[in-house]
């Protein structure tokens, strides 16, 4: 079977592009095929590139403690878009303040994310959790 | 192959013309010019006549029998390739489609997205292109959409060529889905998601041209008489673009505008995106070569469209319902329905002055991207849409009117900022030198780009008018 397509990229106005690139360079090495969009993505960039490119995955990445904001919609609009088993990972500093992560979480989940990732994570872990969450929504 | 004599011929809407040249060594050297009217009945009848004249330039060594110069030839008959464009997403796929077939020298009448509708197909047979290109998916992404819409287009009794430059995972599925038809295939133009490739598309466009222009008004005996197939004008023009930017030192950053009366097309060369610390590029890397083409921006048969897309800047120019206003609009209604008239008094030069600048200031801010200055939590940032043509340095009016141009002033109209959003600021070039081209060259050293890149793009450099400001009289 192919490598599983799967776009990355930082929401928003947010210009950090260190994990970024940490993130493309494990993701194609674990056997990913990454679709990298870079810095400053918005939705329609991120649903556009999983359109064209038949992305299993978008892994939404913000830094900044504004990604609630900018990924409100986000599920939506990928339903909308005819994507509906996309499935949707965010992770990073996702909202402002000393908010504990369960709150992040369970806030970003109802947001319509599959998965969300404090800032610092096992990315084996996360690599072998998306390999089973593309195989699961596959089917 | 000293010596050796080349001899181009361009057919225009309205004129034929032909230059004389002579290869000496690495140099193109003009002999002689020619011009007819353009015989739209017959076009060879034309073609005849201005060669027969380009040849009879005095210098020409007696011995060299004229039939066996070889002849280079253009034509913009019939408007230029009809192209529709299908395409998955608006801003990645059918963005680069177009890019593609404005590249080749063609004109989209129709462009579409995602899968194709009864509607889409009734407007797509209406429209009669001559070839539709049709893309979608990168190399190995979606397929759906693409082969519903082969399905689709294998159903519609359409007499176009279809050129599938989609996902290349599906090209013999879809091939074989169009097999009735009459199909050719290319690269996919948009492999990886922002990656443009158009080049392979290009070519097949212009190898499609070949087959279908000569089905014009007495073009098969044209490229019989002159034994080989015409380039579209713009491509010539495009191929001339490219060995100027590539070739001639200090041209790398230039721009072309050639303005017609239907429409003004808008070329350039140079890179898009330069970087920089606090700049991010978002949407498409748009190509170092780029032509834009613009149809509701034309001094003649397209003046009505004009006067209507750029009202505010008429307004601007000559004030809300004003006299001069209502001049224009009358100036307007009636140099579009006599596409051929010239104006006789100084008035009527004024408003074509006017429309002229229009064209040129509309053209450029379209072709050019824009840069937005955003701040972020981590500071001031600039964003980058589109390509830069701020360091173009020298920028050339070619066609008719800004061929005949005896000042700066009118091209320069393509550096004016548009003052509508101060937050955005709109990447128009900053201070370029101005050129015309008075001897309308750049046509017929277009057709000898492909061949002889360098010596064309030197004799067409040299060949330019420098537009210097008038000098001041105070």
């Amino acid at each position: 079977m192919d490598a599983p397509r799967i776009v990355l990229g930082v929401i928003g106005a947010d210009c950090h592009s260190v994990g970024n690139t940490i993130l493309d360079a494990f993701f194609t090495e674990a056997g990913f095929h990454v679709v990298n969009l870079g810095v400053m993505v918005s939705q329609e960039e991120f649903l556009d590139a999983a359109v064209e490119s038949d992305a299993a995955a978008v892994l939404v990445s913000s830094l900044y403690g504004h990604g609630l904001i900018d990924c409100e919609g986000l599920r939506q609009k990928a339903v909308e878009r005819g994507l509906e088993r996309l499935v949707l990972y965010a992770g990073g500093n996702l909202v402002v303040g000393k908010t504990p992560f369960e709150e992040v979480e369970r806030k970003f989940k109802a947001l319509g994310f599959d998965r969300v990732f404090p800032p610092q994570v096992e990315l084996a872990e996360v690599a072998r959790l998306l390999r089973a969450d593309i195989e699961a929504r596959r089917n | 192959m000293d010596g050796r004599l080349l001899l181009s011929v361009d057919i225009g809407s309205t004129y034929t013309k032909a230059g004389l040249f002579r290869l000496e060594g690495e140099e193109l050297r003009l002999l002689g010019k020619a011009v007819r009217p353009t015989t739209v009945d017959d076009l060879g009848r034309g073609f005849a006549e201005v060669r027969a004249a380009a040849l009879a330039a005095p210098g020409l060594p007696p011995e060299a029998p004229g039939s066996a110069v070889p002849v280079y030839w253009s034509s913009s008959a019939r408007g230029g390739l009809k192209i529709a464009a299908v395409g998955l997403t608006p801003d990645l796929t059918l963005s680069v489609a177009r890019m593609a077939a404005t590249s080749a020298g063609g004109k989209v009448v129709r462009a579409f997205s995602y899968e194709l509708t009864a509607g889409d197909l009734a407007e797509l047979a209406a429209a009669a292109p001559d070839i539709v290109l049709l893309t979608g998916g990168t190399d190995g992404g979606n397929s759906r959409v693409v082969l519903h819409n082969a399905a689709r287009l294998a159903e519609t009794p359409l007499p176009a060529v279809v050129l599938y430059a989609g996902n290349r995972k599906v090209r013999d599925e879809v091939a074989a889905l169009l097999s009735g038809r009459e199909l050719v295939t290319a690269d996919n133009v948009m492999p990886e998601v922002g990656r443009i490739d158009i080049e392979p598309a290009r070519d097949v466009i212009r190898r499609a041209f070949l087959g279908r222009i000569a089905e014009g008004k007495g073009l098969a005996g044209v490229a019989a008489a002159a034994g080989r197939e015409p380039l579209p004008t713009p491509l010539a023009v495009f191929e001339l673009v490219r060995a100027i930017g590539e070739r001639v030192p200090g041209w790398e950053d230039f721009a072309l505008i050639d303005m017609g009366g239907a429409t003004t097309d808008f070329y350039s060369h140079g890179e898009s995106f330069r970087g920089g610390e606090a700049v991010i590029l978002r949407g498409l890397r748009e190509p170092k070569l780029k032509r834009t083409v613009e149809g509701d921006l034309g001094l003649r048969v397209s003046a009505e469209a004009l006067f209507r897309s750029e009202s505010a800047f008429f307004e601007s120019r000559l004030g809300a319902a004003s006299p001069d206003l209502l001049g224009l609009r009358a100036h307007v209604e009636s140099v579009s329905r006599a596409t051929d008239l010239l104006p006789a008094d100084d008035r009527g030069r004024r408003f074509d002055a006017l429309l002229a600048a229009a064209c040129v200031r509309a053209s450029s801010l379209r072709h050019a991207g824009t840069i937005q200055r955003v701040f972020t939590p981590q500071g001031g940032f600039e964003v980058q849409r589109g390509k830069d043509l701020r360091r173009v340095k020298a920028l050339v009016g070619s066609g008719g009117y800004l061929a005949g141009l005896s000042g700066p002033a009118l091209l320069l109209e393509a550096c004016a900022p548009d003052a509508a959003d101060p937050d955005v600021r709109h990447l128009v070039p900053e201070a370029p030198a101005c050129y015309a081209d008075a001897d309308s060259l750049i046509p017929l050293l277009g057709n000898l780009a492909a061949d002889f890149p360098g010596a064309a793009a030197r004799a067409a450099v040299a060949g330019l008018k420098p537009l210097r400001p008038a000098p001041n009289r105070s």
